[in-house]
């Protein structure tokens, strides 16, 4: 008997449960009066939650348009956007990163946005960097509104600097802005301060090899690849230079750790680093170190020219929308790079001028000396196959680093290697022209 | 004549019950595979419209001659020399000592202690271990920080595959366990007591009753862990991506980015059909050399 009672409390439940569900379903398809836009991105650390703040806001004040936010993990992003672009199935909206822009140009994914830079909704280019904008252009037409610059900068240890006496007149601490200075520096925080042999304070450390690598090679001012973007210059004398003298830093002056037993970033989270270069996204993970009295301010000129390297989020439109979606998606990305100070605040740097000119931002100390940086950023260079540069570009400086090749013979390898990668989408791309010929 | 017709009735009864995984089993499993083995002998890179493009062997041959295929088959082949051995034999150990334990419940709680490690998924596996390893504040070192040592575990092309390989060791052993365990509770208790009256030791017991009775599982074990070792990837794409120095870019790795980060579907397919060349060809030598003589 209760048994019985028991199934019918579930039946009930069931019923109840379908029709609810049914109620739902028939509710969300009745005919919309608003235009629904789908907008991807990979912020699913605390950005994300700024981002979708931005989002309801976007939704609150345009009542005739609505945005789905989805996050997904950044290494498994481009997959999915790319296969989706294929799908015919890619969001209304979404965020590419600037050097991995080309290939979804290149496979026909992303809408410019020239036309509706003037008009109703416009918005003023000159307000944009003017590397910044460039870096969005293919063939006179732009492909993307950047949301954000986010360089990389020199974050230092001012404890470490006052202790080893790198002070200015009134006693703080002074970052370093030549090489000389700098190495000078590093020798005096590099210390063995137990007396057992080995160095537990380091005056400078390498994070990520391929940005602290690249914007070396940014201020000895070698070249990536020829004009033409089909000939792979990475062993240009500059460039082997820069690398040499990141050599160096671990192996003639040793003031910084060999990579290979070293954490980085955790090391100069615990105080045991002078100086190192991070992206401004990293600043949101020093704030929670509230025990580390740390600044920011560019990169030394430790090469020849003042040079770092920097990325942009980049707010694209698909290709083939109707003009309604068309309409809606562009004003949804003007929103966020309108209010693109907000942003900022999570450890971003506005594009726009004159978001970088307000109070607001003002009161931002390091993200305002990252900016500073912003006129001389180098972006990575703009070509389809950017993952398959990237690994030959990771492997020769990381071989370098490690001692395991010279830095002329890692480069060597890298650029014969990724010449051969252009030499196959040459081919490639000249088969896939005589096919669209046909068609 | 009547007796036939049922049995016929029968069989058809019999494949209708398998239509429902004959259906799943071929169309995610034989036809993709089929689909795959087409595609390895074209070039297809999604990257460009146009579509697969017939290139005969050119594919394999690029494979057979590109440096960073046989770092990556010699990365796969030094883990699965280093990882087969290690826990088939940490298995057996540890079952022969599980088998040993008297106490029923107290058997099940070790059982079940090892076998935990296999449910947990590779990504949480793969952090977890992650930051054992750490080389500032990780577990590991801050034992061994008493002894003034301090290991590079992930971060040194010598140590890096070792490390894997232990951190593997922890996360599978506990299947094979399960498996030797029932194994061994076949075995009858009169031999061994037989073997004991004979005047057979410890070590003679288990070389000549539990290690020839063992053998058909044995055999099992090792194929299926050498064919699971040749399939490494969640283990070092977690805790490496394969570094230091491409030093752990294993096959399926190689076969991974090939395929979706630079779009080259054709040689992606093709170098997959090499590993499955590779796990056939080990699998039906390890068959040889273990059949029942």
């Amino acid at each position: 008997m209760r048994l019985l009672r028991l199934y019918r409390v579930f039946f009930s439940a069931a019923v109840l449960f379908s029709l609810f569900l049914l109620i739902v379903v028939v509710g969300c398809d009745r005919p919309s009066d608003h235009v629904t836009i789908r907008f991807w991105n990979g912020f699913t650390g605390p950005d994300g939650r700024t981002m979708l703040g931005l989002v309801r806001q976007f939704n609150q004040d345009n009542p005739d348009v609505r945005v789905l936010m989805q996050r997904m993990e950044w290494p498994s992003y481009y997959n999915k956007l790319f296969v989706a672009g294929l799908g015919q199935r890619a969001p209304e909206v979404c965020v590419i990163h600037t050097d991995v822009l080309e290939r979804f140009i290149q496979a026909g994914f992303v809408y410019p946005v020239d036309n509706f830079l003037k008009g109703e909704h416009g918005i003023d280019v000159n307000d944009f960097d003017e590397n910044v904008w460039k870096a969005v252009e293919k063939e006179s037409k732009h492909y993307a509104l950047p949301l954000d610059v986010h360089p990389l900068g020199l974050y230092y240890n001012k404890t470490l600097f006052c202790e080893a006496g790198i002070v200015d007149a009134s006693g703080n601490a002074k970052p370093p802005i030549n090489q000389q200075v700098f190495i000078d520096a590093a020798l005096k925080i590099t210390r063995d301060l137990d007396g057992d042999g080995t160095i537990d304070q380091w005056g400078f450390v390498y994070t990520w090899f391929r940005t602290n690598v690249y914007a070396m090679m940014a201020q000895w001012g070698g070249p990536i690849f020829n004009n033409e973007g089909n000939t792979c210059l990475l062993n240009s004398p500059e460039n082997v230079q820069a690398l040499q003298f990141c050599v160096d830093l671990i192996h003639k002056y040793q003031v910084a750790p060999p990579p290979e037993n070293y954490d980085a970033w955790i090391g100069f989270r615990q105080g045991k680093i002078g100086m190192a270069f991070e992206g401004i996204y990293m600043l949101a993970d020093l704030e929670k170190q509230t025990d580390l009295d740390y600044a920011g301010s560019p990169i030394p000129k430790l090469g020849k020219v003042k040079a770092t390297w920097a990325s942009s989020h980049n707010l694209c439109i698909r290709s083939d929308l109707d003009e309604d979606k068309q309409v809606a998606s562009w004003r949804f990305i003007k929103y966020l790079t309108d209010h693109s100070v907000d942003w900022a605040k999570g450890g971003q740097i506005p594009v726009r001028k004159s978001l970088r000119n307000s109070e607001a931002f003002h009161s931002l100390e390091i993200q305002n000396e990252f900016a500073n940086q912003i006129p001389y950023v180098h972006y990575m260079p703009r070509v389809p196959y950017i993952f398959e540069f990237y690994s030959e570009f990771d492997l020769a400086i990381e071989k370098a680093l490690r001692g395991s090749a010279t830095p002329k013979a890692a480069l060597d390898v890298a650029t014969e290697n990724i010449n051969k990668v252009i030499e196959r989408h040459k081919r490639l791309f000249s088969e896939s022209r005589t096919h669209g010929d046909e068609q | 004549m009547g007796m036939s017709n049922k049995m016929r009735q029968f069989t058809w009864s019999g494949y209708m019950f398998l239509v429902p995984y004959l259906l799943l089993f071929s169309s995610f499993l034989i036809l993709p595979l089929i689909y795959g083995l087409a595609l390895s002998f074209c070039q297809w890179e999604i990257l460009s419209p146009a579509p697969p493009r017939f290139v005969g062997w050119a594919n394999y041959q690029e494979a057979l001659n590109s440096e960073y295929f046989w770092k990556a088959f010699w990365a796969t082949f030094r883990f699965v020399l280093m990882a087969v051995p290690i826990i088939v034999s940490s298995a057996l150990l540890i079952s022969c000592g599980l088998n040993q334990v008297t106490a029923r419940n107290r058997q099940s709680f070790y059982r079940a202690a090892y076998f935990l490690p296999t449910l947990i998924s590779i990504s949480v596996a793969g952090i977890l271990w992650r930051w054992f390893y750490n080389n500032e504040f990780g577990l590991f070192n801050a034992f061994l920080a008493d002894w003034g040592l301090k290991v590079p575990w992930l971060t040194e092309v010598s140590v890096a595959m070792k490390s894997i390989v232990l951190m593997t060791l922890w996360w599978t052993v506990g299947g094979s366990v399960i498996i030797f365990l029932a194994a061994l509770k076949q075995i009858p208790d009169q031999y061994y007591e037989a073997a004991s009256i004979d005047g057979a030791g410890t070590f003679h017991r288990f070389l000549y009753i539990t290690l020839p009775l063992l053998r058909p599982v044995l055999l099992f074990v090792v194929v299926m862990s050498i064919i699971g070792s040749f399939q490494v990837f969640g283990q070092t794409f977690m805790m490496t991506r394969g570094g230091p120095e491409l030093s752990t870019r294993v096959l399926v790795q190689y076969i991974y980015e090939t395929a979706f980060t630079n779009y080259r579907m054709g040689y992606a397919a093709a170098m997959s059909w090499l590993l499955f060349l590779a796990i056939a060809v080990f699998s039906i030598i390890q068959f040889r050399l273990m059949r029942e003589r």
